[in-house]
């Protein structure tokens, strides 16, 4: 699977190593420029995305990033066409990408988790297709509905007065260098992954018919037991210190010092 | 395909990152806090979908849910801590506390 930011440690790997075993399969113009030529678009249209730049800006990474989506669109139509299952994942895929991208890209903080329930949406997506459903729905139910809602609520507790957003919403703290480490962390994994992903030794899980929430509820109440013990304890213990942290008053004598 | 879930999972880790270091409102801290926690999830679901020995592959789909409520408890408590460290000072910006840093 191939996303805008890991094209450059491909053409390392290339570099490194004859990686003819992928690239006969990607047969027509998606080569290595072409990849490069994605990576870069993605990284520049991720930066000018920043806040802190003014509209034309923005507005540029915008039509940055949507090149690189295109491009991506493409190899993807042109490796994966042949499987429903990859073009479903790759749809998925796509949405959560803008869906991450706009969510650390928007100045205002509704508008990213809203944006991160999108993300969410199409995690649930992809957990469906990997036939592990009562994660999905699970991870839906609990993130998309309990954990931000939570933030949401926060977010309009602990919101200033007057409209528009905040000032240090409005600019991001070291874009360049935030966007390059992401980039080089992007290409160690996606390099590792991509050299030796091929000789994993993957099997089907022998998992027949329908009944594929049983195992996982069997491994969870038999080989992990205490670990749902313990994660009631922790449950408890993060709602009772929750309370009390949130119950506390500023007092003007423990004022610290700024 | 196993390695199409781990350069998904790879990619939402690293927006999470990236997202993390950028920006200054705690509460969007806390959201890449959780955008990297999805990451997790679905390099876990590829292994739990394509496991690496033989036998069906729970193991996976187990440890997303415990992550899962160690997420939920995490930010439960995150945004305690948010909430109360916005009462201190009234603003949501992360260099008001930049006095916590150790120079």
């Amino acid at each position: 699977m191939k996303r805008s930011s890991d094209r450059a440690s491909e053409v390392a790997a290339d570099f490194c190593e004859p990686k003819a075993k992928r690239l006969h399969r990607v047969t027509r113009r998606v080569d290595g420029i072409f990849l490069l030529i994605m990576a870069i678009l993605g990284g520049l249209g991720l930066f000018l995305l920043m806040p802190g730049g003014r509209r034309p800006i923005a507005i540029a990474g915008v039509f940055i990033s949507a090149a690189a989506t295109a491009l991506l669109v493409y190899a993807l139509v042109v490796k994966l066409a042949q499987d429903a299952h990859m073009v479903a994942f790759s749809i998925f895929a796509v949405i959560g990408f803008w869906g991450a991208l706009r969510m650390i890209t928007h100045s205002r903080p509704v508008y990213s988790a809203l944006y991160f329930i999108l993300v969410v949406i199409s995690t649930t997506g992809m957990l469906f297709l990997a036939e592990a459903e009562f994660l999905a729905g699970s991870l839906l139910i609990i993130y998309a509905g309990a954990i931000l809602v939570t933030y949401l609520f926060v977010i309009m507790l602990a919101s200033q007065s007057g409209g528009g957003p905040a000032s240090y919403d409005k600019k991001a703290r070291e874009p360049f260098i935030g966007v390059l480490s992401g980039f080089v962390l992007l290409a160690l994994i996606a390099g590792q992954t991509l050299q030796h992903g091929a000789d994993l030794p993957t099997h089907e899980p022998m998992v027949e018919g329908a009944q594929k929430v049983a195992p996982v509820a069997t491994t969870l109440l038999t080989t992990y037991m205490i670990g749902i013990q313990i994660v009631g304890v922790l449950l408890l213990a993060a709602m009772v210190g929750a309370v009390a942290i949130a119950r506390r008053q500023p007092h003007p004598e423990e004022e610290l010092a700024a | 395909m196993l390695t199409a879930y781990l350069l998904v999972g790879a990619m939402f880790f690293t927006l999470g990152l990236v997202g993390f270091v950028t920006r200054r409102n705690l509460i969007i801290m806390f959201l890449c806090t959780e955008l990297m926690f999805q990451g997790i999830v679905v390099n876990l679901v590829g292994f739990a979908r394509y496991p690496l020995s033989g036998g069906p592959g729970v193991e996976g789909q187990a440890f997303g849910l415990f992550l899962l409520s160690i997420a939920a408890a995490e930010a439960a408590l995150g945004l305690a801590l948010v909430v109360l460290m916005f009462r201190y000072r009234g603003s949501l910006d992360s260099n008001t506390w930049i006095f916590l840093r150790d120079e």
